[in-house]
């Protein structure tokens, strides 16, 4: 899976708020930095051009070559939001955003349900093994995804891998991973697989930040082990689950690696499978860029409004409890 | 991908990205003085000894070979340049069913006037007029896909299970070899557009016309012919009643199974002694090839999957220099040739070459010393007047996405042929074409 940058990562003020430093306010620097606005400008400039290079100038020419339709045999002619509609009424984007939720309502708890349970036991293990486990946990992350998904597929394989054929041994058929029906599971495997671990460091880096005296104070007022972890210390790293939570959705709205890759070996992903996958095949098999680039400007909005609304409801209750 | 594609947007605007881009895009500058130098795209197996071949017998031009990846890899590269309006190479390999798109998005360079119509007598006649509109050459024919039935010459007889010559005496075998064998196919359903037209051809099916020439918004879309139709029906029957499998082809899973005795046949092409000699190491030897079944008992209708060209791209700093270099690699070329028929095991398209004793007599270990090229060679001279889409890519594609689903039962097979036709045309349609029929 594609992981972008978050743009809508949580804001700043959904962390825990930090005392702020009374004595920053009598600082001298403050005043020496609005004396030389040139020199502050300067030393912003380079990032500045970097993100207008790099992000400003391609989202602009995406949007406005989304803007138009450049049709095989007429050229190009402006076309204004048509693309937006044709969009939003295009079957196949329909589809395969429906395939998308599907996936996700199911991969993503059950990943991180893996990774916070695994997470929860890494923190209260403190053996030599936890270290090595957590190693090795993270490692399908350090994979690349083209890599895992093809390793995958041989997995899979009905002649190489070594699962298709349990069933045989106690009477079954042998499971054809690659089967309209089995599809979605097996490319959910292959996701959860490569993430859950980089997920479980998230949720053990924050746990480590979580006070001891807080384990302690449950201790005295007699709680047990498994008490202190899902009434104690899920609560206090309930912010990392949600950054945690929000990523694995961005990343799951784009999916596109897996399913490409394994397109290979499995005729049943169509070209449509995932909206990526559909504005990737609109652009670089269909020629089509245009309709491409507001798929892809349709996508980033589907994927902005799902975002916002999850820490919308998220902060919501927070507040509320 | 996406950096290059907007390269040419940042120049105009932002000095210093744009010479951060063209510093990362590099590309072959020429010199002055010194020769020119021509960049070409391309995957052929051992392309770096014909390089090496032409460089060697070419002073004042040398290429520069680059292999992006292969086939819908480097497409999607030439693609992206092409609207970027920099980045492609100067020659790029191109099959002969993607050369109408190329030309519709503007891509390629004429070569007539760079002397390339004195070359069509080289060339065989059905890969010529696919490679050229009128008399505007588009491309350079390199390699074909004449098809024929390669089959397991040892298990046919075991079993006494006679080879078929009808498509009939085919479905007969498949049921026969699934008697004896529970375990076995005839062959693979490999989901794979080229495939099936291949087949769709040689059943004397013409889907598509297009000829930028006489009309450009004008195209042919007939995929719902009856001689298209039965192919389909065939295979799909074949499929649903189990007697062909489903793996996709050249996937190791399929290679496993033509080298195993899964799989009996392999309805090939030209090209695939040479695919499958270097991969199918248990099965050596005990491979044959039989002419296509027909059809009609006694008939000798042929079809072609696969081939490819070079062509000259409008981005192509030297046309000039480009065009003998796509004319040249091969077509002019011995020694390349050698290396292309001994190495590469390319089915050439230059009939000098196809019809040298060295090429049609020569034995094959891997067919038990069968002179296979006998077979392949008479299919090629066979093979008429064949046209594609200027978006073959979304038909086929199509095409695949809809017997994925008669595969998986969410579809009647008899509905394949005509769903890929309604959204081809609509497809066709809303690209700004007439669509007739």
């Amino acid at each position: 899976m594609t992981r972008s940058i978050p743009i809508t990562a949580p804001a700043a003020d959904d962390l825990p708020p930090s005392p702020r430093p009374v004595e920053s306010r009598s600082r001298p620097s403050r005043r020496r930095v609005t004396a030389h606005p040139v020199a502050g400008a300067l030393f912003v400039l380079p990032f500045f051009l970097v993100v207008v290079a790099f992000l400003v100038v391609p989202l602009g020419y995406a949007f406005w070559l989304s803007l138009s339709s450049k049709s095989l045999a007429l050229g190009t002619r402006f076309t204004g939001v048509d693309n937006y509609v044709r969009a939003f009424t295009d079957p196949l984007l329909l589809d395969g955003l429906l395939r998308v939720v599907l996936f996700g309502l199911v991969q993503i708890p059950v990943m991180l349900g893996i990774a916070l349970a695994g997470a929860l036991t890494l923190d209260a293990v403190t053996t030599r093994f936890a270290v090595a486990f957590r190693l090795i946990a993270f490692m399908p992350y350090a994979v690349p995804a083209v890599v895992g998904a093809l390793m995958w597929g041989f997995l899979y394989s009905r002649t190489f891998g070594p699962f298709a054929d349990l069933p045989t041994l106690v009477g079954g058929d042998p499971i054809d991973f690659f089967s309209a029906s089995l599809l979605l599971v097996s490319l959910g495997n292959i996701v959860t697989w490569a993430w859950t671990g980089y997920n479980m460091i998230i949720l053990y880096s924050a746990l480590q930040g979580v006070p001891r005296e807080m384990y302690e104070a449950a201790v005295i007022d007699g709680a047990t082990p498994v008490q202190i972890a899902l009434r104690v210390k899920v609560p206090a790293i309930k912010q990392a689950i949600s950054l945690a939570a929000i990523f694995t959705v961005i990343g799951t709205m784009q999916f596109f690696t897996e399913p490409q890759i394994m397109a290979r070996f499995a005729p049943q992903i169509s070209a449509g499978y995932t909206p990526n996958l559909y504005a990737y095949n609109q652009a670089f098999a269909y020629s089509d860029f245009n309709y491409s680039a507001a798929l892809s400007f349709a996508l980033g909005f589907l994927v902005f409004v799902v975002a916002y609304a999850f820490v919308f409801v998220n902060r919501k209750r927070g507040a509320h409890s | 991908m996406l950096g290059t594609k907007w390269t040419a947007k940042l120049r105009a605007g932002l000095v210093v990205a744009g010479v951060l881009a063209a510093a990362a895009c590099g590309g072959a500058a020429d010199n002055a003085d010194g020769p020119v130098r021509v960049s070409v795209w391309a995957w052929y197996p051992e392309f770096k000894a014909v390089v090496d071949a032409f460089n060697a017998s070419h002073k004042d031009i040398q290429v520069e070979w680059t292999n992006v990846g292969t086939g819908p890899d480097q497409y999607a590269k030439l693609k992206t340049a092409f609207t970027a309006g920099k980045g492609a190479p100067d020659v790029a390999m191109v099959e002969f069913q993607q050369i109408p798109t190329f030309v519709i998005l503007d891509a390629l360079v004429d070569m007539g006037p760079y002397g390339a119509n004195d070359d069509k007598d080289l060339y065989a006649e059905w890969a010529w007029s696919q490679a050229t509109d009128g008399d505007k050459v588009y491309a350079i024919p390199v390699d074909g896909g004449p098809m024929a039935l390669m089959y397991r010459k040892d298990l046919f007889d075991k079993h006494g299970i006679p080879v078929p010559t009808t498509w009939a005496e085919y479905a007969d075998a498949a049921a026969k070899i699934k008697a004896v064998d529970p375990n076995a196919y005839i062959a693979s359903f490999g989901s794979d557009g080229g495939w099936l037209n291949g087949l769709m051809w040689q059943a004397g099916c013409r889907p598509y016309g297009y000829s930028q020439a006489k009309a450009k918004d004008q195209v042919k879309i007939d995929l719902t012919a009856p001689e298209c139709e039965k192919v389909v029906e065939l295979y799909g029957d074949l499929v649903s009643k189990g007697l062909m499998a489903q793996d996709k082809f050249f996937t190791a899973d399929a290679t496993a199974a033509l080298d195993s005795g899964k799989y009996w046949t392999w309805a090939a092409a030209g090209w695939t002694p040479g695919y499958v000699a270097g991969s199918l190491k248990n099965t050596a030897g005990k491979w044959a090839v039989a002419p296509m079944p027909q059809w009609t008992a006694g008939a000798d209708e042929q079809g072609d999957w696969g081939g490819s060209t070079f062509t000259v791209t409008k981005q192509a700093k030297n046309p000039q220099a480009a065009a003998t270099v796509a004319r040249e690699l091969f077509g002019r070329s011995k020694a390349a040739w050698d290396i292309g028929l001994n190495k590469a095991f390319l089915y050439p398209l230059v009939k000098e070459v196809a019809a040298d004793p060295a090429f049609t007599g020569k034995a094959y270990d891997f067919f038990d010393g069968q002179k296979v090229n006998e077979i392949f060679v008479p299919v090629s001279e066979k093979l008429g007047e064949f046209q594609y889409t200027p978006f073959q890519d979304f038909v086929f594609k199509d095409l695949n996405d809809r017997t994925a689903e008669a595969m998986s039962g969410s579809r009647q097979w008899s509905t394949v042929l005509e769903e890929t036709q309604k959204n081809v045309v609509a497809y066709a349609e809303k690209q700004g074409f007439k669509v007739s029929r």
